[in-house]
């Protein structure tokens, strides 16, 4: 807050005019007017923000399956790993926002374009860390599982998946903000709704109070996600110390 | 060269254990392994040895002296790449599976409570629930882990978190206890204090146990016969049976017995020497290795390997 106010402050004093660096409240303005105006309207958020909320979570939520589901699969038969890995690795080595032109091209104006493209974002870090998590499981435990006489299948669900957890709920924060991401580069090379939509078509109205309001739905999405993912882990990893590192930078000295 | 492994020697038929026979039997067990840049390293030389139904036999000997392997070995984990174990059966066990296995670390799932944990086996092994259950909750009580059922492993002490490995180990109970430097990671008192629970543990259990362990003392207190392993390769290099009057309390360790034994012990692993039997010890050389079956190959079904 009291930053806001240093920088509206800083604005009206020195100046600046708005299509350069509008203040706070010019922001605050246009936010209260796109969720002002009636549904149907064109300038109201309300559809936008439907639009690329679906993109993300759609492309999150099947890229983060595609990517478990290919990490275990890679975790669990060392024949596909070596099959799958090589083109794996070589699509990772390939700048995947510069496929986003070719996407809108094969897929269309639409949402599936963007969703195709936030499935290759997120998909990566969930099979890596997929992959990990699952190569990382106590040796013991597995002996454990070994001299009970467990299968395969046993020691992969009573071991295996849930010491690998951690490790996916890792992967899934990173998913998390990479379908935003991809969302939004997705309106940027072409579309027909959504917050990147707006957000181009106010800049080339210069209107920057207007970009910056859609900027920060954005970042409410992006947040209101990685909490949901939070909120998942801690339910379900209650055991696990967190490995939020951000924010048990400092109190832990080693 | 007989070599069986498990894969090969479990067989479908549970084979009743002759009176009298061992719940063990090692007989030229060895283990190698390729290591990069050292070749081939002999882990364990061939071993003999028998442990009879019922019996506490203590393994001691040196770090990296291939005890542990020996312990793998037999619980089915690793496989041998020469000679040949048997696991006996017996009529009461509750599961296939006859050992239970305890580790230097307690090796609980963070994610599952004390109660959990011990059922685990009933788990893996697909026991009945009901009735595993109830066992857990009565072996629970017996290790005093009682009130601690819906507890998750990081609330319990280490020394606790080990009892409750315990009672997972039994659950299924099986006929033999492998465990594998079960108390190394304790302080020395909690330590204390676990081995002569252990002790009870196995009073009242009748189980067979085999028991690695590199504190001589802790031997001598548990066992009633300790082998003595050479450095690496492993060879059971003495036996010692210590005749201790009483084991019901720690106290055993001021008698002048225990001390021999420790002694005798000592002695074999710092100087491999086999001195003199002392007070009333009653030394038992080795038993000659029985004629190695290099010919014939055992009958199937006469091995049966750890699960």
């Amino acid at each position: 807050m009291a930053l806001l106010a240093l920088i509206e402050a800083c604005i009206r004093g020195f100046d600046i005019p708005s299509y350069i660096f509008p203040a706070p409240s010019e922001i605050f303005k246009s936010l209260y007017a796109g969720f002002a105006a009636p549904l149907a309207s064109k300038s109201a958020y309300y559809t936008h923000i439907l639009t690329t909320v679906s993109e993300a979570l759609g492309s999150f939520v099947c890229g983060s399956i595609l990517g478990i589901a290919l990490g275990g699969l890679i975790a669990e038969f060392p024949l596909l790993r070596r099959l799958a890995l090589p083109y794996v690795i070589g699509l990772q080595s390939v700048p995947k926002v510069a496929l986003a032109p070719l996407f809108v091209v094969w897929f269309g104006l639409g949402i599936s374009s963007k969703i195709v493209l936030g499935i290759l974002l997120t998909f990566f870090p969930l099979m890596v860390n997929t992959v990990a998590g699952f190569a990382s499981v106590e040796k013991d435990r597995l002996e454990l599982m070994q001299s009970l006489k467990a299968g395969s299948w046993k020691t992969f669900r009573y071991v295996k998946l849930p010491s690998a957890l951690p490790f996916i709920f890792a992967g899934l924060e990173m998913a998390a903000a990479y379908s935003v991401l991809g969302a939004v580069v997705g309106e940027f090379v072409g579309g027909t709704s959504g917050l990147g939509v707006l957000m181009l078509n106010r800049n080339a109205a210069l209107d920057i109070a207007g970009s910056m309001a859609a900027l920060v739905l954005l970042a409410v999405l992006g947040i209101a996600l990685q909490k949901l993912v939070t909120l998942a882990r801690n339910r379900l990893l209650f055991w696990a110390p967190s490995k939020d590192v951000l924010r048990n930078a400092e109190p832990e000295p080693d | 060269m007989t070599t069986n492994n498990a894969a090969e020697a479990v067989t479908g038929k549970p084979a009743g254990l002759a009176p009298g026979e061992p719940a063990i039997t090692v007989r030229n067990l060895a283990k190698s392994y390729r290591s990069a840049g050292r070749g081939v390293v002999n882990a364990l030389a061939p071993v003999n040895f028998t442990v009879a139904d019922g019996e506490f036999v203590c393994l001691v000997g040196p770090s990296g002296c291939g005890k542990s392997t020996l312990l793998k070995i037999l619980a089915g984990i690793l496989k041998p790449s020469g000679g040949e174990y048997r696991i006996h059966r017996e009529g009461g066990a509750v599961a296939d599976c006859q050992i239970g296995l305890v580790f230097q670390s307690p090796v609980l799932l963070p994610w599952r409570t004390v109660l959990q944990n011990t059922m685990l086996p009933a788990d893996a092994l697909e026991l009945d629930r009901d009735a595993m259950r109830k066992r857990a909750m009565q072996l629970l009580d017996m290790v005093g882990l009682k009130g601690f059922e819906s507890s998750y492993p990081s609330e319990l002490s280490g020394g606790m978190q080990q009892r409750c490995s315990i009672t997972r180990a039994l659950l299924h109970d099986p006929p033999i206890l492998l465990m594998d430097e079960p108390f190394g990671a304790l302080d020395a008192m909690t330590r204390d204090v676990m081995n002569a629970e252990l002790q009870r543990i196995r009073l009242e259990s009748g189980k067979t146990i085999f028991l690695i362990t590199h504190s001589i003392s802790e031997a001598v207190f548990l066992a009633d016969r300790i082998l003595v392993m050479s450095a690496r390769p492993g060879r059971i290099i003495d036996e010692v049976i210590p005749n201790l009057p009483d084991r019901a309390s720690l106290d055993v360790m001021a008698t002048p017995q225990f001390g021999a034994a420790v002694h005798r012990i000592r002695q074999a692993a710092g100087h491999r020497r086999q001195g003199p039997t002392q007070c009333r010890l009653s030394k038992t050389s080795q038993p000659p290795p029985s004629p190695p079956r290099q010919t014939a190959r055992p009958p199937v079904g006469a091995i049966i390997a750890g699960c």
